[in-house]
């Protein structure tokens, strides 16, 4: 399976040598992008905004940031036959390990051999979530950003693999079915403006239904993670040393692992646009086998109408655990200095185990001005309440200090989005 | 004189009811006609075909240009705004290649002329004998 993703992600290059032997003449090549322009201010001191739990800093104590949700993107979509395409997009932003590497967002070969029928190979979104692939191009959708207790999650932008896409337009409506695999590496940062990581390594596999008709769009989508490392492979040690003088170890040991774990997203969405009034709403169920992605449900709903140039909008969202806090008991007994190590350690994986929940709420209403041909101007207020043992979706400001009582901010964004 | 003004009245309503909008294709190319929904489909990104299943090569005009937002509205009922923020999402998702975007209607006409697979929309006008009408658009002043 790793070989086979290793040579995904070297497809994009052998398919450039191979089409060089296309002619000249039907070749057609484009150039076009996005870019957003956001300044966040979040009022909470104890906790910063973030767009995406990628992201190692953001808003606090009314700080401006525009770093949150600043980004340019520019992609290359070159034709070379009537059947083979080829997509290169790069963005800019800023990201916890910024390189090349990771600025390539897309790099992939379509091949569609009949119309509606469409086989990628490379470095593809994913399409997890009903934006998952075009998240970053904010003049796409009615938000600042993608809604925070839903997307924030989600970091996973692309991966390298392949996918199946068949679309089957029928009298009523349209039917698009879907299937992807590949792997995708990922750092995230483990507090703010820390150089500490953690790293993710896994194989993602999926399918989605997607049905459109009239003003009306409903969407199913189950992806599955699969991940190839342990995340906190220290703890892990830490607590198999434990074992003998501490026999509950063993089995946090095994809550802890993710090596050869999975989780998995089902997920529902609903669209409706009249072209004056609109709708969009989603919810997601995460089932996971290792404490440290754990259970949860998140939703959104945002309605929205449309004035000339105007569109007003509300927009709510919920991020629940599916369980509560883990309880973690050192055994008791042993002499000092065992007894303070094996209460260290005791807290260490409750905070493990605790620190990754999720669990707060959103309320926001916002306006977009279309004031030009692909521009468009944004303003969101949003109010959130984030429960004292659910703050994963923000970075505490002192990470020394454990948050001992509900959380609330308000966040205000301004972005200016254009496509070019 | 009552029967001059009511003439003038029809002539002006049938002048609003006027095709303000064609579609328009290659002379060669076998279709005589397309449906409301073909259209939407070829524009919106849900079809890169003809119904006779022969590639279709869409050419759209560049953003502000006036025919481009009537011609839009008319066909989807979305303003050209909401058209450019559907198509982004396809483009830049990877889902769809953009349509080629040209800078005039001369432009569009010469090139529907000289490409057998093409497909636009021009404001009405007299058109050469290299291309042909398959829809007309009824755009409300």
């Amino acid at each position: 399976m790793l070989r086979l993703t290793h040579y995904c992600q070297q497809a994009s290059l052998l398919a450039l040598l191979f089409i060089a032997a296309f002619s000249q003449a039907e070749i057609e090549h484009r150039f076009s992008g996005f870019a957003t322009l956001g300044l966040v201010s979040s009022d909470n001191p104890k906790l910063a905004f973030r767009r995406d739990i990628s992201q190692g800093d953001g808003s606090y104590d009314g700080t401006l940031e525009w770093r949150t949700d600043s980004l340019i993107g520019g992609q290359w979509d070159s034709s070379w036959s009537s059947n083979i395409d080829t997509t290169v997009q790069l963005v800019a932003k800023d990201r916890h390990e910024n390189n090349l590497n990771n600025s390539v967002e897309w790099a992939f070969v379509r091949y569609r051999p009949a119309d509606g029928f469409d086989l990628r190979l490379g470095r593809l979104g994913t399409d997890i979530f009903m934006l998952s692939d075009y998240r970053q191009v904010g003049y796409a959708f009615p938000w600042v950003r993608p809604p925070h207790d839903y997307y924030t999650l989600l970091s996973l932008y692309h991966f390298d693999g392949i996918d199946l896409n068949k679309r089957i337009n029928l009298s009523q409506g349209t039917l698009n079915l879907k299937a992807f695999y590949g792997n995708s590496d990922q750092k995230f940062p483990t507090g703010l403006r820390s150089s500490d990581t953690t790293r993710l390594d896994f194989d993602v596999s999926g399918a989605s239904v997607v049905w459109e008709q009239n003003d009306w769009k409903l969407r199913y989508s189950y992806a599955n993670v699969n991940i190839n490392n342990n995340v906190a492979q220290s703890l892990i040690d830490a607590l198999d040393a434990a074992v003998p003088l501490w026999p509950e170890a063993a089995s946090l040991s095994r809550k802890t692992a993710t090596q050869g774990r999975d989780f998995r997203y089902h997920e529902l969405g609903f669209g409706y646009d009249n072209n004056q009034w609109w709708v969009q709403a989603e919810a997601t169920q995460l089932r996971s086998a290792t404490a440290i992605v754990p259970q949860s449900d998140h939703a959104y709903l945002s309605i929205g109408r449309r004035f000339e140039h105007f569109s007003l909008y509300t927009l709510g969202g919920i991020a629940r655990p599916r369980h509560d806090p883990a309880v973690v008991t050192p055994p008791t007994g042993y002499p000092s200095p065992i007894a303070e190590q094996l209460a260290q350690l005791a807290g260490a994986t409750a905070r493990s185990l605790n620190g990754v929940r999720i669990h707060q709420k959103s309320l926001g209403a916002g306006i977009r001005w279309d004031f030009a041909a692909k521009m468009a101007l944004k303003v969101q207020l949003e109010e959130f309440r984030i429960d004292r043992q659910g703050t994963n979706l923000w970075l505490r400001t002192n990470s020394g200090q454990a948050i001992t009582e509900n959380q609330k901010s308000q966040v205000i964004s301004v972005s200016l989005d254009v496509l070019f | 004189m009552m029967k001059l003004s009511i003439s003038i009245i029809l002539l002006s309503f049938s002048g609003l009811l006027q095709a303000n909008t064609l579609v328009i294709v290659n002379a060669h190319n076998p279709i005589t006609q397309m449906e409301h929904k073909q259209v939407v489909d070829l524009f919106m990104g849900r079809s890169s075909v003809f119904p006779n299943k022969e590639p279709a090569h869409t050419l759209d005009l560049k953003a502000g240009t006036p025919v481009r937002a009537s011609f839009y509205k008319t066909l989807t009922g979305k303003s050209e705004a909401q058209v450019d923020a559907y198509w982004a999402t396809l483009v830049f998702a990877g889902r769809m290649s953009p349509p080629k975007q040209l800078t005039d209607e001369q432009q569009v006409i010469a090139e529907v002329a000289a490409n057998p697979s093409a497909i636009a929309y021009v404001n009405r006008q007299p058109l050469p004998a290299s291309v042909k009408i398959v829809m007309e658009l009824n755009t409300p002043e």
